[in-house]
């Protein structure tokens, strides 16, 4: 069935979403926040020996082909996929309707797929200092040989649980819930006018 | 030029001049000045009053071991006690004040309790206020009343109650080698590592890199040593992999390599820069960590030891090399070591006259003599300082012969004019980091010091921390060490060339002058000498036990420059050598950390807000909003001059009447999926989920493994493989880490998925006799009429245009829908609704009505799950299957689980038809003085409007067995006395006809 | 205190959750042997040295971890998937599929 065309989604970081540049930004801005409004957030988890089966599944269906390794990914600008736990993957797209995309592929003998298009929220940070803004939130090494591009990361700030996938040398994408948007946002921009920031 | 301030030398910068107070005075000093320096300059001696005595104290070192100058720092409303001016940097405008003096630092009141010293002992509050109640002059409550004069009368700085609006931040870094220290050692090994290509941080707790060689007057490969550190630290500055931190205290040594530091960001500066934190409390992973950390130089212990001008010798050093400061004009030194000579000439080419140098040791080199000769000063051999003279400061001290070996003073006093004496007891390396990582550090008795344990973590020592007090062997280990963490082959190369003035690294074994007069340990407590072995004839003998009877080494110094010299008494006293004493452990931190940047980012309500998608509307359409747990929902919707409870039985009536309508959002939800997800419920539900048919929904239970009550909700089948599992809000997080647990540990062959949807969905409750009108006016794609839509059946539609999910289900007891949409529909979803609701008299109802409707419905909540509950407590045990085992199926009928006299729920009217309080307590007589015997207590409660009664849910003993009995409420807390009426806790539409409908 | 997620690599003991002493062996679903659940519900072992355990990676991959740690020196001595390895009376008998 063809989804009729929906109305746009209300963003969770509305009220606190104020582009134009912020905080110490006089001397340049050295980080560009945004959130990045994908259309699809999938989360695609493989039974135990399973996992290329699913894996040959997402590249049928978005054309990304996964590297091997925990949490390896890869991106290509309008879509990107990447490990979180073992056996399990997110998929997104700038579009909607990608668990249409799945749909009869994911079968049960390979394992599920939950949409969480609406549960997640993806804030990007990109920029020369976003190495350094997120060392303040997550206890994890950002530095490129550590965390290449690509890969994903699962990890929390207090108790905020993170996904975060490096989409570009200096960019992140970070998945939170979206009950917790707006605060990490809040926390993200606070962190941020240290080195000034410009929110897109 | 200020009296005490040299022509030239040091690093500060004599063309800019900075201004700043000290107890309200103006002073200036010069940029690269601290406190302490630029103080000193001005010719200021007495920077303090002791904690217990009160007695006049000055400066002891130059850096942060300082135990006496402890400044109080205001930045407007906000002050921070306790900062060794000898770590603050002066910038315009800096405002500091000195403390525990009463009413000025020159004048002290406090002061007279140097005349009682014998009183003020080792012990004294604990003898004079602990202990058994001896008539109205002893014991607790005695304490307790005089504590408050003690605490004002003693101490240190007082903390300010303005809120600091400072910003504190927490960095977590990753380093292969992270370098303690920029000492000649701390450079050589992060250069080294660095050349290496390892990932390096250096930290060093002062401004400037380089240690000591800032200070010593050597020379490095010909040039000074300051200026060899400088060319160090820019050459590291231009490395990519290189992170510098200076002002950067690491203080905290633990498990996995895992090391805490903190940044004084902009406590030098007069302003941050916006967005600039305050402090940075680093966390940094370390795959080696170099110690490069240095020594302390001992104090001596002798009468008077703590007069203003009485000061290690290094420091002295430092502040003639470094700051271009003279501690004194007339300047005499006493040693048990060959480093107060290099000291002496130092500061001889600085400009002071050296008066003496007082050995212990009678067999002084040559090499030591003719330093002694070129510092133009009376060496003084086999004797010892006994006294010293002046009031606020040194005029003079008196010496006398002394045996190094038995420690005996013979022969005439005779009196010397000077106004400072320099003081050094030998040296300790600054093992801390090292002791926190794990293993005791072991004596050495030529150095006279504990050295650093063998490595529990992976670490390498470098220089003096090592015992290797010299810079040629500083450098060398420095290298070494930062290539063995680099993992670089070690290096014939030549190392860097030291020219240094010559000194025996090893002490004579003296600590103590034992003559008349207090002489002091521990500066910062008080702590004398005669302290110690009035705690050793008291029979203290551990010394953990010393340690806390007398407090040494407790106080914010740490013990830096009192632990051995205490040691070395107790061992004397003990009649054992030191290393049976032992030693106490060091603890983090290493210095004082304020707790700001331990909260770092997390200030306000130190807790994220979890916000559902209706909120902003919930704001905008005056709801008073509650925190629960994290989340925030509304508690009401009051309209304007109405209380609580007015708006809440409106919204509760209304709905009851007509139809209301609330936010559920925060519900945990739990997507359910795969082949054996119908199996998994089973298991982990008391009832039967594979029986549910696909469309409907069930209300299931959940126990714990050892019986008790878990959780509930009502379980969805969205299809054959897939459910939404409802959870109650605040279990949401427990039942998730409930249901990963068994498929991964306990049952790894169930093909299911469990992943939180909690935030996938908007949820809004609509109930009321008229709510499924209004579904019907605004839902397209499906009827909801009973025959489609039964109870606990589900329907997909669209409202607003956006796909929902409508289940018939109710909480509230009346005829009631869940409507799920997507979250980011939500709001447009409620708004239909309310629009739909408008000819019906649709309310909005907060967290009070929701609480309301189901106390009168009697279902229980968290209140009465209480994880002391089981499914008969709560009249819950017709869900308990009995075709199939489950969580918690073998557990639950155990004895005491279900014994006769166990609480139960019930529910209770008030009597009296006043207001009841949860938490109040149940019993059969009433005996308000002497309340006993409960029965159970209350879990909820209410007025209710649909019985026009105070009601509420009790746990009470026997439950259904009292029903229709008379009980009475006993809260004497908070005097709520009165007869109640113990009932079912179905108070109202018992046989659930309105929701049925 | 890090402990090493064999999918997320090593991360600091705050993302972790303890969730037991690994030694406990759940009876069969359908067992009435009293003792036997009493043992797995409430007996532990609480050595003074190496132990066996159970973490979960809550705040990361969510897997449950079997962690031998010592209870003296906090040195984490393995860590393991918990997922197959793990200890019941008899997997088997309880598989549905």
């Amino acid at each position: 069935m063809a989804e009729p065309h929906l109305p746009e989604r209300q963003s969770p970081l509305e009220p606190e979403y104020n582009p134009g540049s912020h905080g110490n930004f006089e001397h340049g801005v050295d980080v560009i926040l945004s959130e990045t409004r994908l259309g699809s957030i999938l989360q695609l988890a493989a039974w135990p020996g399973e996992e290329k089966r699913l894996i040959e599944v997402i590249r049928k269906v978005t054309g990304l082909a996964l590297p091997d390794g925990a949490g390896g990914g890869v991106n290509n600008g309008a879509r990107a996929v990447f490990g979180f736990a073992p056996g399990k993957f997110t998929v997104v797209d700038e579009a909607e309707g990608l668990a249409q995309a799945f749909a009869g592929l994911i079968t049960p003998a390979i394992g599920t797929l939950t949409d969480l298009s609406h549960g997640r929220t993806a804030i990007r940070i990109a920029g020369p200092k976003a190495e350094w803004v997120m060392a303040k939130f997550f206890a994890i090494d950002f530095a490129l040989p550590a965390f290449p591009l690509g890969a994903g990361r699962s990890t929390n700030h207090h108790d905020i649980f993170a996904q975060i996938q490096r989409s570009g040398a200096d960019q992140f994408d970070i998945y939170v819930f979206r009950s917790f948007a707006r605060s990490f946002w809040k926390a993200l921009c606070h962190a941020s006018e240290e080195v000034g920031y410009e929110v897109q | 030029m200020s009296p005490r301030r040299t022509e030239t030398g040091g690093r500060i910068d004599r063309l800019r001049t900075i201004r700043f107070t000290f107890d309200g005075a103006a002073y200036t000093g010069h940029a690269g000045d601290t406190l302490a320096s630029a103080l000193l300059a001005s010719g200021v001696t007495l920077f303090g009053r002791s904690f217990k005595y009160h007695r006049p104290r000055g400066l002891l070192s130059a850096g942060v071991e300082e135990p006496n100058a402890l400044v109080t720092v205001l930045r407007g409303e906000v002050r921070e006690p306790n900062i060794p001016a000898t770590m603050v940097e002066i910038y315009d405008g800096l405002v500091a004040v000195s403390q525990n003096r009463t009413p000025s630092l020159a004048w002290d009141i406090g002061a007279i309790n140097q005349l009682g010293g014998k009183i003020l002992s080792a012990g004294f509050y604990y003898k004079t206020f602990m202990g058994p109640v001896i008539g109205p002059l002893k014991g607790t409550r005695f304490w307790m009343f005089c504590e408050h004069f003690i605490r004002r009368a003693a101490g240190l700085g007082k903390a300010g109650a303005a809120p600091d609006p400072a910003r504190y931040e927490r960095m977590n870094a990753f380093c292969d080698v992270l370098v303690v220290g920029s000492g000649p050692a701390g450079l050589m090994a992060a250069k080294a590592a660095a050349d290496q290509g390892a990932r390096v941080i250096l930290a060093d707790l002062e401004a400037h890199f380089g240690g000591s060689a800032n200070w010593s007057g050597e020379t490095i490969d010909g040039m000074p040593a300051a200026d060899w550190a400088q060319r160090m630290a820019v050459q590291l500055a231009g490395n990519d992999n290189v992170r510098l931190l200076p002002r950067t205290t690491v203080w905290g040594y633990y498990d996995g390599n895992t090391l805490a530091a903190l940044e004084r960001v902009t406590d030098h500066k007069e302003a941050a820069a916006k967005g600039e934190p305050r402090q940075r409390y680093w966390a940094i992973r370390a795959g080696t960590v170099i110690l490069a950390t240095g020594s302390f130089e001992r104090p001596l212990v002798f009468p008077g030891n703590d007069r203003p001008g009485v000061m290690l010798a290094h420091a002295a050093e430092r502040y003639a090399v470094e700051y271009g400061v003279l501690p004194g004009q007339r300047i005499a030194l006493f040693t048990n070591n060959d480093s107060a000579y290099r000291s002496a000439v130092a500061l001889k080419k600085a400009g002071a006259a050296i008066v003496a140098i007082i050995d212990v040791r009678g067999d002084i080199s040559n090499e030591m003599r003719r330093l002694a000769s070129d510092a133009e000063a009376e060496l003084l051999a086999s004797h010892a300082v006994i006294a010293t003279e002046g009031g606020k400061a040194v005029t003079g001290l008196k010496v006398q012969r002394f045996d190094a070996m038995s420690g005996a003073l013979t022969g005439d006093e005779r009196s010397i004019h000077a106004d400072s004496l320099l003081m050094s007891g030998g040296w300790s390396p600054t093992i801390h980091l090292a002791s926190q990582a794990g293993a005791k550090a072991g004596w050495d008795p030529a150095r006279q010091a504990f050295l650093p344990p063998k490595p529990t973590q992976r670490w390498i020592g470098a220089g003096a921390f090592t015992g290797s007090f010299s810079t040629a062997e500083a450098i060398a280990e420095g290298r070494a060490a930062g290539l063995q963490a680099a993992g670089g082959a070690a290096s014939s190369a030549p190392l860097p060339v030291v020219e240094t003035l010559p000194g025996d690294p090893d002490p004579a074994p003296v600590f103590e002058i034992k003559a008349k007069g207090k002489s002091f340990v521990d500066f910062q407590h008080d702590v004398t000498a005669e302290d110690v072995r009035l705690a050793h004839r008291e029979g203290f003998v551990s010394v953990e036990h010393l340690k806390r009877y007398t407090t040494l080494g407790m106080a914010t110094d740490q013990g830096k420059n009192s632990n051995v010299p205490g040691l070395a008494i107790m061992a004397e006293a003990l009649g054992k050598p030191i290393p049976e004493v032992g030693t106490t452990r060091f603890r983090p931190p290493y210095t004082a950390v304020s707790i700001g940047s331990l909260a770092a980012e997390r200030f306000g309500d130190l807790k994220p807000e979890r916000l559902t998608p209706m909120h902003d509307w919930h704001i905008a359409n005056g709801a008073r909003m509650y925190s629960a747990g994290l989340w925030y929902r509304p508690m009401i919707y009051g309209l304007p001059g109405e209380t609580v409870e007015q708006a809440y039985v409106r919204e509760a009536r209304a709905t009851r009447e007509s139809a209301g309508i609330v936010d559920v959002s925060t519900l945990g939800k739990i997507a359910v999926q795969g082949p054996d997800a119908a199996e998994f419920l089973d298991r982990v539900y008391t009832n039967m989920f594979s029986t549910l048919a696909v469309g409907k929904a069930r209300y299931g239970l959940m126990l714990r493994e050892d019986g008790l009550a878990f959780d509930d909700g009502t379980t969805w089948r969205l299809g054959e493989q897939e459910f939404l599992m409802t959870t109650t809000t605040a279990n949401a997080g427990k039942v998730m880490q409930h249901l990963e647990y068994f498929l991964d540990v306990i049952w790894p062959e169930l093909k299911v998925t469990v992943t939180s949807v909690t935030d996938e969905w908007a949820g809004a409750a609509i109930g009321g006799p008229n709510a499924r009108a209004i579904l019907a006016s605004c839902v397209t794609g499906t009827a909801v009429d009973n025959a489609t839509l039964p109870f606990m059946g589900i329907v997909h539609g669209r409202i607003a245009g956006v796909p929902v999910m409508i289940c018939r289900l109710s909480f509230s007891g009346e005829m009631a829908f869940e409507v799920y949409s997507g979250a980011g529909y939500g709001t447009r979803v409620w708004e239909a609704l309310i629009e739909a609701g408008k000819p019906f008299g649709l309310v909005t109802y907060g967290l009070e009505a929701l609480g309301t409707m189901r106390i009168e419905k009697g279902h229980v909540t968290g209140a009465e799950i209480d994880g002391r509950t089981t499914a008969r407590d709560l009249h819950l045990d017709w869900m308990l299957s009995k075709k199939k085992p489950f969580i918690g199926s073998a557990m639950m009928d155990r004895e005491g689980l279900i014994a006769p006299d166990r609480l139960e729920l019930v529910g209770l009217i008030a009597l009296d038809n006043r207001a009841l309080n949860g938490g109040g307590h149940i019993v059969e007589e009433l005996d308000e003085a002497n309340p006993h015997d409960s029965l159970g207590h209350i879990t909820a409660c209410c007025y209710s409007p649909a019985l026009g009664k105070y009601i509420a849910l009790a746990l009470v003993k026997g439950g259904k067995a009292r029903h229709g009995t008379r009980a009475f409420v006993s809260d004497p807390l908070r005097n709520r006395f009165g007869p109640v009426e113990i009932v079912s806790n179905h108070f109202y539409d018992p046989d659930g006809s309105r929701m049925h409908g | 205190m890090l402990i090493t997620c064999p999918y997320c690599g090593p991360r600091d003991v705050i993302e972790f959750t303890y969730q037991g002493d690994g030694n406990r062996e759940r009876p069969q679903p359908a067992s009435q042997d009293l003792d036997a659940w009493n043992a797995y519900v409430y007996d532990r072992l609480n050595p003074a040295g190496d132990h066996n355990e159970i973490w979960q990676h809550s705040g990361g991959c969510r897997a449950h971890l079997r962690v031998v740690r010592n209870t003296i020196t906090h040195e984490i001595l393995s860590t393991a998937f918990a997922r197959g390895g793990h200890k019941s009376a008899d997997n088997k008998a309880e598989s549905r599929s």
